[in-house]
Parts: C-alpha cells; structure tokens; sequence
C-alpha cells in the first residue's frame, strides 16, 4: 500500500479520504488555501501545504501548485475527491507525469465522459438508451433556437463540460431561450473553462437514478446498485437514497448491465457512476452522464453494501483486482442521505455563509455523518456550501426515515441558515413518505408545505431565552468596559512614574 | 428589567427578572417562572417542574427543537427612535442582495421598462450564478452596480418604481 498520499480537496470529501488512509496506515497530506488555514481537514491531516490564497482557481484548481506539494513532501498518489480536479483529465496526466499515481480513471476515459457529447455518443455505442437531443455541442443560439423547436419545448440546455447542475437550464418556451442560453454560457465558462452547450428534449417528471460501477485494471467491472437522487434543487442533489423505493431487482439488474457496458466501454477504473432518467410513465431508463469520480453520496451505497468505495479506490490505485465479484454485492436495508447546506431555504435556497456558533451532531443506532466544519468553523463564499452530509440507515425504508426524523431533531447549528428546518418538514411529507419521487418534487412540495404550528408557549419561551441572553451580553459589556478602564488607569499611573507600560504588565 | 420584543412582526411588553438561576417573566398578560441554567454561551436550558427545554440564541434568533424563532429585543432605554417608518417609498421596489458575493452581468439599463420576474442582475456566490428578478413590473429607476463588483447581503441592487 502507499506510504504516502496527498488529497487535492477540502471539506467533508477531504476528511472522508483522511479516514480510509489512517484505516490504511497511509499518511495523508492535506492542501489548503490561505482561508482554510484552520479547516477540520487540515487539522486531521497528518502534514499540511497551502497551495493559494482563497478564491479557488488560485488554490485548489491549481495543477502545479498542487502537483509541486505532492513532490515536496514525497506523497506517491493523488487523491481528488469530487468536484475541483477530479474530473480534470489535464491533472491526471500531469500527475501521472510527476511519476505519481492518480486514484482514479484514466484521463482517456474521464475525456470521453468529461464532454457530455461525446460521453452520449459512447453510450448509443455501447447500446444505453440517451435522451433524444444533439449529440454535438450548439454552434450559437440560432442554432439552438432551430433545435429546441425540431425537439419541442420544453428542452434543457447543458454545459457541454458539466457537472452539478451548473451551466444547465430547463427551458419551457422561447421566451425564456435567449436568457437561459446566456447564463447557461456564462456559468459554463466560470465553472469548467468552456461554455459550449448542448440541447436535450426534456422528460417529463422523471426519476433520477444512478448506478456505483467500480472497476479494476484485471477487467473486472462491477456495479453496487442504484441511488435514488430524485430530489434536487437547482439540479443538485438533496436528498439520496439506496435503493430506489422502486426496489425492482430486474430494473436494478438491466440498469446495472448498461452501466458495466458503458464502464468496459472506456476500460473504467476505479469507482464511477453512472447517471440515468427513469420514467415512471413508461420504465424506460435514459443515460444521462457518467461521473468519473466518487460521488458525494457515495455513503448510502456503502451503508447498504457494506463495502468501504473509498478503501476499494486505494486497492485499485496500487494495481490489486476489485476484492469482490458481481455475485458477492448484496444490499441489505435501506439507507438515505441529507445534504446539510449552508442555504437558506426560505429564500430561493441562497447561500447563507457565516461562522458556526454552535453544532450538535446526531450520533447513535444507524447514523452516519460526514462533516467538514466544527463549532467556530467559517463558511465562507468561495466554496461549495455543503457543510455536512447525513446519513442514516434502517432495516426498511419506513425504518430509515424514523431514525431520519429523530437524527434531524438532535441535529443542532447555529451562527448560519441551514437547509437543516426544510429537511425536518420533507421527512413529514406524506409524499416523502410514499415514495412518489421525481425531479419536481421540491418544486411540489414548495407549493404544498405550510408554516410548521407554532405554539405560544414556545415563541414565549424563545422571547425568555432573547431577553436573558440580551441582559447577559449587556452586563458582560459592562464588565469589559470596566477592565478596560482599569488598563487605562494602570497605564496612566505608570506613565506617572516614569515607567514603561511592558513593566507594568509583567508585574500585573 | 422592563424590555420589548419583536416576534416576527408582534411586538409584546416584556417584564423579566433572573435571581439564583430563577428566571420570572411576564409577556403581555403571560407569567411564567422557570429554572433556567447557561449550558454555554447562548445555550440556555430552562425547567419547570420536570420538564426541561434546551433553547440556542444567536444573532439570527432563537433555536428551540430546530425552529428558529425571529425574536428581537428592544430596550426602550437605549432606543431613541423606534423602527423607521419613513423608509417605505410608494410603488418602490428594491431589488437587494441576498448574500455576499460578486455581479457577473447587468441585464438592463436604468428606464427599462420590466415585467414581474424580468431580470436584472445576475450576481455569483458559491460557484453559482443567480439571477435577480424584479419583484414588480415597472420601470428601472437606478442600477446601483456594474459588472466585477463585489456585494453584500443588502445591498441594493437596483430599483424598480
């Protein structure tokens, strides 16, 4: 096994990787930007290089930077974790250049897959069905103009290098074209260096579902199943679940053939996804994208299979087959999964950075957190605002979302909005609860939710609670006037006696 | 110490006096009397007879079982004016900056007329780009940023009369 391996991320991803190299015996060397000098990942790692100031382009998207301090302190392997580098096949070449090992695919297969075009053309050849749209990237918005009309409204415009819901837009006529095709552009070209579009017809009230393939470089392909990712805002994932509610074994099996097709179509390896539409309407499946990554959710799967993806990752990285076959993946119980983000939900979920005051984690039976903050950590507005993930598993899906509601209730953080209040009133939710899911569901759910009962007694309470804490802050100001006075009349007294000010702190 | 509280939008008299970790209050005609014990800084757990109830203050509010409460405490003896009334223009709308972040794009120039939900700003924070619509139809009156500009929760974005 490595000795040594540097993780090129931060957050939650990046402590997640720490732990799987301490259950290794692989020192793990975090980077970090000037912000996050004293982030939890840094605090864990066993050594630490700062590679930028704060805005990411300079830091964590900087290939020699980051390249350079894997040589310095002599790490042999790149971990990328999601998002930032990880799909950048430009930094795993010049990794493997350095003459150290990246933990991840190829930068053959993550190019095929990178650009959605020409990931969508690999799938027609490898038989998975794609959703009907262009297969090349749209010259300009005449001709986008030309083909939403030969598909028919509504369409979704897509980045053509994208990911995460950035650079994409529903459009469900052509009055909203011309703004979505500018911003779809514009947000392309920030986030992944290359605003080329494409158009696909838009499925109506589809299902998200994904499949976890993982490969070796012995020819081994293996998928661990599905996700559920149905619920989403903004197309980024919210809520997670494994397995799909559907829970058909026959579905399971084609979706997971299509994605293994796919995977040993661009010799996959290592642990990647592959994300497909599923219509209730029609059960037909749709290949979307493959991410040729871990996957942020990628604690679900592992709760339901019990197998370690991010220890499989390190075993595939130093050329060892996969250490389980197809017939030896089984899924027991049902696990889901929160994305706790620094947004407010109330307000169009903007983003709510800000400095932690406090935070309770829900531990116990069946719970799982992964988290990047502690109490006084600062969000700040360079990053991602996924703050935490929590997971939770149960023997049944009804057993899930009662240890889901009890671990929602002790989860406690203040200083910033969390996405924490939305997620206790989804648990609620009696379609939630039914498990009728399709991407609309929040949009759905925003229009039927009501204001949680408030009882008097508790606003009574929380008036108490504000006025103590007011009267509490005022004496403390009091005293902290007081002493500083004090200071003052010292510093005089010696100023007086002729004395420095040094010598009357030393004898004080 | 007598104090008044902002609860949303309702204001109530507030009567509260703390002796030896008891706490008396009244709100409006409502008396209660409750232990109550600092856990930590703004961690307050308050019990009467054998139920107890954890409640995390911050400058947002206050947390009771995960509710936040948007509670304001106003003490009428450091107020000299209460909340200014005069700041609501007729037929005014501020288009304002939800958090902090950076302006990719102006839309439109000050005269253009919008719709409800026209665009106007599009402004960047956490790697996403969001676009501020006009909360009303009307006509822009100022623009107050251009592209590259950094922004602040609040700040005003534009104006649309």
């Amino acid at each position: 096994m490595f000795h040594k391996v540097l993780i090129a991320n931060r957050g939650e991803i990046a402590v997640r990787i720490i732990r799987a190299c301490r259950e290794l015996g692989i020192r793990a060397v975090a980077i970090y930007s000037e912000a996050d000098a004293e982030s939890v990942h840094v605090r864990m790692a066993d050594e630490a290089v700062c590679v930028g100031p704060a805005p990411s382009n300079q830091s964590y998207l900087k290939i020699d930077a980051i390249v350079a301090a894997a040589l310095a302190v002599k790490a042999e392997a790149i971990h990328p974790g999601y998002g930032f580098l990880a799909e950048s096949a430009e930094f795993a070449r010049a990794v493997t250049s350095a003459g150290l090992t990246f933990i991840g695919p190829t930068p053959e297969a993550m190019e095929i897959m990178g650009s959605k075009t020409s990931a969508r053309r690999a799938a027609v050849a490898a038989g998975v069905p794609i959703v009907p749209g262009t297969v090349e990237p749209l010259a300009s918005f005449a001709e986008a103009s030309v083909t939403a009309e030969k598909f028919g409204y509504p369409v979704m415009l897509k980045a053509a290098a994208g990911g995460g819901g950035k650079g994409m837009r529903l459009v469900v006529d052509h009055n909203e074209l011309r703004s979505a095709f500018d911003t779809a552009q514009a947000e392309a070209a920030a986030a992944f260096g290359d605003s080329s579009l494409y158009l696909e017809k838009a499925v109506e009230q589809p299902r998200h579902i994904e499949i976890q393939i993982f490969g070796d470089t012995h020819g081994n392909m293996v998928h661990l199943g599905e996700r559920e990712c149905s619920i989403q805002r903004r197309h980024q994932k919210v809520i997670e679940e494994c397995p799909s509610p559907i829970n058909d074994p026959e579905l399971r099996r084609q979706m997971g053939e299509a994605a293994v097709r796919l995977g040993r179509a661009v010799n996959y390896t290592g642990a990647g996804t592959v994300e497909f539409l599923f219509s209730d309407a029609t059960h037909d499946f749709y290949f979307l994208e493959m991410n040729t990554r871990l996957q942020v959710e990628h604690p679900v799967t592992e709760l339901v299979t019990g197998r370690d993806l991010v220890r499989e990752q390190f075993f595939v990285a130093i050329g060892e087959a996969l250490s389980f076959q197809q017939p030896d993946i089984e899924w027991l119980g049902h696990a889901i999964e929160c994305r706790i983000y620094a947004e407010d939900p109330a307000n169009n979920f903007f983003p709510s950075p800000g400095t932690i005051t406090h935070l309770r984690e829900p531990a116990g039976p069946g719970v799982r957190i992964d988290s990047g903050v502690t109490r006084l950590s600062e969000v700040s507005i360079h990053y991602d605002p996924m703050i935490a993930k929590l997971a939770v598993w149960g023997r049944t899906r009804d057993e899930a979302i009662e240890r889901l509601r009890r671990a929602l209730g002790e989860y406690e953080v203040t200083g910033i909005t969390t996405t924490l209040p939305f997620f206790r009133e989804i648990v609620r939710d009696e379609e939630f609860i039914t498990a009728r899911l399709d991407t609309g569901f929040i949009a759905r759910f925003n229009e039927r939710r009501s204001e949680p009962e408030i009882s008097l007694e508790d606003q009574d309470l929380a008036t108490i609670a504000a006025a103590l804490h007011y009267t509490k802050q005022q004496q403390q100001q009091v005293r902290v006037q007081n002493s500083a006075s004090k200071w003052k009349l010292a510093g005089r007294h010696a100023g007086l006696k002729g004395l420095e000010t040094q010598g009357t702190h030393r004898r004080s | 110490m007598k104090l008044k509280a902002l609860i949303d939008d309702r204001e109530e008299e507030l009567l509260l006096e703390l002796r030896e970790g008891r706490v008396s209050a009244r709100i409006g005609a409502r008396s209660y009397e409750l232990d109550v014990r600092e856990i930590e800084a703004g961690s307050y757990l308050f019990s009467s007879g054998n139920r107890v109830r954890e409640c995390l203050v911050d400058e947002n509010g206050v947390v009771i079982d995960g509710h936040t409460y948007k509670v304001q405490i106003i003490d009428p003896k450091r107020l000299r004016s209460g909340p200014d009334a005069s700041s609501h223009h007729h037929g005014a709308a501020e288009i304002v900056a939800p958090m902090p972040g950076k302006v990719v794009r102006v839309q439109l120039e000050a005269g253009a007329n919008v719709e409800k939900g026209t665009g106007v700003v599009v402004v960047e924070a956490m790697k996403m780009q969001n676009e501020m619509k006009s909360p009303q139809a009307g006509v822009v009156v100022s623009i107050n940023v251009k592209a590259g500009d950094t922004v602040n929760a609040g700040d005003v974005l534009a104006v649309v009369e």
